[in-house]
């Protein structure tokens, strides 16, 4: 194997270098800072995909950092689900710098962009790290490292309602992960360890001697992974934190990170806690309902919503939803499709507010009611819209309609119907407010009365990328469907 | 034929006019000519490779072909049985004509190169459902018709067309997610969605009671039925006529088609009648037929009282799968191929009326029969199909329905029948007798002056061009044809749909 097998820590270790690198490279070196980010991600991308290679050959790892075993060392583990999670962080990320690149020029102050660069690199790598850990000390350094980086590509913008944003979450961001540390030091207490693996092991013992102890840390952790990951009624940040962001942080965020904290959740419910005991509370049924909630409201909210952006955050809420309903199922079929929602979502969100940065950069325009007739000046833009938004209210050929299949199909499969109702409910609100921006932008009778500048080709190939994407995994699930399924049998 | 080439045949109809789509569009950029040509050839070769069906599906063979698997055991598949040959039928025939009608009507408006490829595009995707192999396939094909053909609804672009089109556009939706849950419910209790495994569900829960109350809501949604009909009035007479003629004489069939199948593949007619869900639909269908017959009467708009009159037309269809007898079968199947021919062609007159003179109030009418005679006496032709005057075809799809009603002793759908045909004379009438006979304008003065007597009425034929008259006189004739001819294709046709699904073989 030789260097292969260092790849879980290079991959972090690469994207944390090109962290403390860009501000450098962009001082001394402007020209090469951003091919050398690229290059970082891709090349951390390869590296995913030679892990997955790996995991498929030889089934799950591990990986002592510094050789140390754990106890004592922070151990990774590489299996199918985490390296599915690391592939989705990286190939997105990727995805989207190439499209900041261009609108970061126009968004931000040129001598900004070595600081967001940086950030960028910094997020990325906590995410990946967040994926592959298997250390609860370890994720909650990664998640304070993910948080800041987070509010720091949103206040990056130096405006009044980024500041306010980002201070909100900030704080909200904050108090999650204190409520985090204080679950892990509740388990700490208990059982000595930190090491997931080491805890589940301990845990059954503990819980006998000091039974609160595992009922106060689940519920902190729900707590702090709903607030990082926008689960009502702990989305408050949310929306003015992706909506008053730069573009491609809003894709970022709302594409990837909240995504990220769902994943760490569902590692909580179903590694860390052993099985019976998890049964012993009903922790899915407080997540089953709180995402059911998130599902309608975030649509609700979204309805009313005059700001693109803003709706689109909204639109979110109800996303994440069904992530976490997935989770809140408890059942092997709709947790591949809450993943499956994990992967399509974080393509057609971050191709909506893509869209939107599109449609900023070129026109100024933000206010949903100007956009009638958009489509008659960026014609291939408001056509990836509609693909995205095609994809949100789950018709056939796009990506939507299979995690909605696969949700709905483990609704009945656990014999509840009624969130298949709630899934179709949320479709069709999804449809009433992307129709309207859809049917004005191309059916509008006068012409467009805005100015419009030419929107460079490398953010219009992105979108173009972005609406085979998401074609693609609606119409050829069937690799990445196997792929999850296989991943989510080794956690029953 | 033999079974490759069958299967090719079905292939080249469904993607054949998809795949020409784009073709249509960049041909429209450059000449009108072209752009015309290639419709026409469109779906000419399309009627033509549809018809050539015919010798395979008399055979008695089935085909059935599953393309590819999108999910384990979810799959895109095709298949070729006497009903979907029958629809296919019908909806490329009535393609065609719409086709040509739309050469010198659309010459004039604005579009055409936007409307050419979406008629294209909708062809390929209704054939597509009408071929389709199990309902998730038929689900993508309906929702994609269904979602493009928006486009043919507010081709218009004007405020009373979009908002119509907006109605459409969420009603659409709301019936897709409604079929969406009756497939996944389907798929959840049988394991397939496959047509060719015969009864999917035949246990009754209250899981497959959902799953049967969405397909009808999704089909009926489609087929116009009460209460989910409010977006057809409004969405069918503000597109332009030709594609009016299509929306109410084919795209509505879809939704009787979906009813088919759900009503013999999902379920059985065991399931239907032991569990009176037959009588769900029945109520439902007598409401419609009642509804659509008696606001019609209502409408001052002609092409508004043609889109009630489908509404009421297509209560028929569902009242003759709710008896689910033969005659009522074979009745509700060839009111299928009737109503199609009949609306097709009424829409087709209505649009040249308004594309010649600008009225659209029947109240205008008056008088209009002497200018256009040709017109009118299609419309008319149509019109008195409608009613049921023999020998049109009118006449012999509800005789048939009228046996099937009395030999399941329901001597109350067979009254509803009688009635809802006087209304249909009660407000066809009124357009036919005036646009003739009334006397208005210069003709008025002119016999002022001849004391009332004899009354002189004055052709003064001004009639539209041949390419948008020879639709509709095809379909004219059609009408007489199909009543009156010793061999009725479309009725034997009608026939043996019956027998398939209710004896399970051909012959």
């Amino acid at each position: 194997m030789g260097l292969a097998q260092h790849f879980p820590a290079l991959i972090i270790a690469i994207l944390l270098g090109i962290a403390f690198l860009s501000p450098i490279l962009y001082r001394w070196a402007r020209k090469t800072s951003a091919p050398a980010l690229i290059t970082a991600l891709s090349l951390s991308l390869v590296m995913g995909i030679v892990l997955l290679i790996q995991v498929h050959q030889g089934g799950t790892f591990y990986y002592h950092m510094g050789g140390w075993p754990p106890p004592f060392g922070v151990e990774f583990k590489v299996d199918f689900l985490r390296v599915y999670m690391l592939l989705v962080v990286l190939a997105v990320s990727l995805w989207i710098m190439v499209y900041a690149l261009k609108d970061l020029e126009h968004e931000l102050k040129t001598e900004m962009l070595g600081w967001y660069y940086s950030l960028y690199a910094l997020l990325v790598g906590s995410m990946a790290g967040i994926a592959l850990t298997n250390d609860l000390f370890n994720l909650f350094v990664l998640m304070e490292i993910c948080a800041i980086s987070a509010c720091a590509i949103i206040s990056i913008k130096e405006d009044r309602a980024c500041l306010e944003a980002s201070f909100k979450y900030l704080i909200l961001s904050a108090m999650g992960t204190g409520c985090f540390l204080l679950g892990v030091a509740m388990l700490y207490m208990v059982t000595g360890q930190f090491n997931y693996d080491l805890v589940n092991e301990a845990l059954p013992a503990a819980v006998e001697q000091y039974p609160n102890n595992m009922f106060a840390a689940s519920s902190l952790f729900i707590v702090a992974f709903g607030t990082k990951a926008a689960l009502f009624p702990l989305h408050v940040w949310l929306p003015d934190a992706h909506a008053s962001a730069p573009s491609p942080s809003s894709a970022m965020l709302s594409g990837v990170v909240i995504k990220i904290y769902a994943f760490a959740l569902f590692i909580m419910f179903y590694q860390l806690f052993p099985r019976p005991l998890l049964d012993s509370i009903p922790l899915n049924e407080i997540v089953l309902w709180l995402s059911t909630a998130g599902i309608m409201f975030g649509s609700i909210f979204a309805m009313v919503q005059v700001d693109l952006k803003k709706m689109l955050a909204y639109s979110s809420i109800g996303q994440i939803g069904y992530v976490f309903l997935g989770i809140g199922l408890d059942d092997t079929i709709a947790l591949t499709g809450g993943f499956y929602h994990l992967l399509v979502h974080a393509l057609m969100k971050s191709m909506l507010f893509m869209v939107a940065g599109v449609i900023i950069y070129s026109t100024g325009i933000r206010q949903i009611k100007q956009l009638a007739g958009v489509g008659q000046v960026l014609p291939l833009t408001m056509i990836a819209f509609t693909v995205g938004a095609a994809s949100m209210i789950g018709i056939p050929g796009t990506g939507g309609l299979i995690s909605k299949w696969y949700l709905a199909l483990g609704a009945l499969e656990v014999g509840r119907p009624f969130f298949v109702v709630i899934i179709l409910a949320s479709s069709l609100l999804n449809a009433v407010y992307y129709m309207p921006i859809i049917v004005n932008a191309f059916m509008h009778q006068e012409t467009f009365e805005h100015e419009a500048k030419p929107v460079p080709r490398q953010m219009l190939v992105t979108l173009v990328i972005g609406v085979l994407a998401v074609i693609f995994f609606g119409v050829a699930p069937g690799l990445t469907l196997t792929l999850l399924e296989n991943a989510i049998a080794l956690f029953f | 034929m033999d079974e490759a080439t069958a299967i090719a045949v079905i292939l080249f109809v469904i993607l054949f006019p998809i795949v020409m789509t784009p073709v249509i569009m960049s041909a429209g950029g450059r000449s009108d000519k072209l752009r015309n040509a290639l419709t026409l050839g469109t779906s000419t070769v399309t009627f033509i490779l549809t018809i050539s069906l015919y010798p395979v599906v008399m055979n008695g063979e089935i085909i059935q072909l599953t393309l590819f698997e999108i999910l384990p055991d979810l799959e895109i598949s095709l298949r070729l049985d006497i009903l979907s040959f029958s629809l296919a039928a019908i909806a490329s025939f009535i393609w065609l004509l719409c086709t040509i009608y739309s050469l010198d009507y659309m010459a004039e408006e604005h579009g055409g190169s936007r409307y050419y490829p979406v008629l294209v595009f909708t062809l390929g995707s209704c054939l597509g459902i009408f071929l389709a192999g199990d309902f998730f396939t038929l689900f993508v094909f309906f929702e994609l018709m269904s979602l493009i053909s928006y486009i043919l609804v507010v081709h218009e672009e004007t405020e009373q067309a979009l908002k119509a089109g907006y109605k459409y556009l969420v009603m659409t939706i709301i019936g897709g997610l409604a079929l969406f849950l009756g497939i996944i419910i389907t798929f959840e209790l049988g394991g397939t969605v496959s047509l060719g495994v015969g009864t999917i569900i035949d246990e009754v829960t209250f899981l497959s009671f959902l799953a049967f109350i969405c397909f009808i809501i999704g089909f009926g949604m489609k087929a116009g039925m009460f209460p989910l009909h409010v977006w057809l009035p409004d969405a069918h007479p503000v597109a332009p006529s030709p594609a009016s003629a299509l929306l109410s004489g084919v795209m509505l069939k879809t939704g009787a088609y979906g009813l088919f199948r759900v009503i013999f593949h999902a379920f059985s007619v065991e399931v239907m009648q032991a569990n009176n869900w037959d009588i769900v639909l029945g109520v439902l269908a007598v409401i419609t037929i009642m509804l659509g017959s008696a606001v019609a009467l209502t409408q001052n708009d002609i092409k508004r009282r043609l889109a009630y009159s489908s509404v009421g037309q297509m209560g028929y269809v569902l009242l003759g799968l709710s008896i689910l007898n033969e005659n009522a079968i074979t009745g509700a199947m060839f009111h299928i191929f009737c109503h199609a021919i009949m609306k097709s062609c009424l829409f087709l007159a209505a649009g040249a009326i308004i594309w010649k003179t600008g009225k659209r109030l029947i109240s205008d009418m008056g008088g209009v029969g002497r200018e256009m005679p040709y017109t009118l006496g299609c419309f008319s032709v149509a019109a008195l199909a409608m009613i049921g005057i023999p020998p049109l075809n009118g006449f012999l799809s509800k005789w048939t329905l009228g046996l099937g009603a009395l030999d399941a002793n329901i001597t109350v759908y067979a009254i509803v029948l009688l009635i809802s045909s006087l209304l249909n004379a009660l407000y066809y009438l009124p357009i036919i007798v005036p646009a003739f006979f009334e006397i208005i304008g210069e003709d008025k003065g002119a016999n002022a002056h001849a004391h009332g007597h004899g009354h002189a009425l004055n052709f003064n034929v001004q009639d539209v061009a041949p390419r948008m008259l020879a639709p509709m006189v095809i379909l004219a004739i059609s009408t007489l044809l199909f009543g009156l001819s010793p061999i009725n294709v479309q009725f034997e046709l009608s026939q043996i749909t019956s027998w398939f699904f209710l004896e399970g073989g051909i012959f």
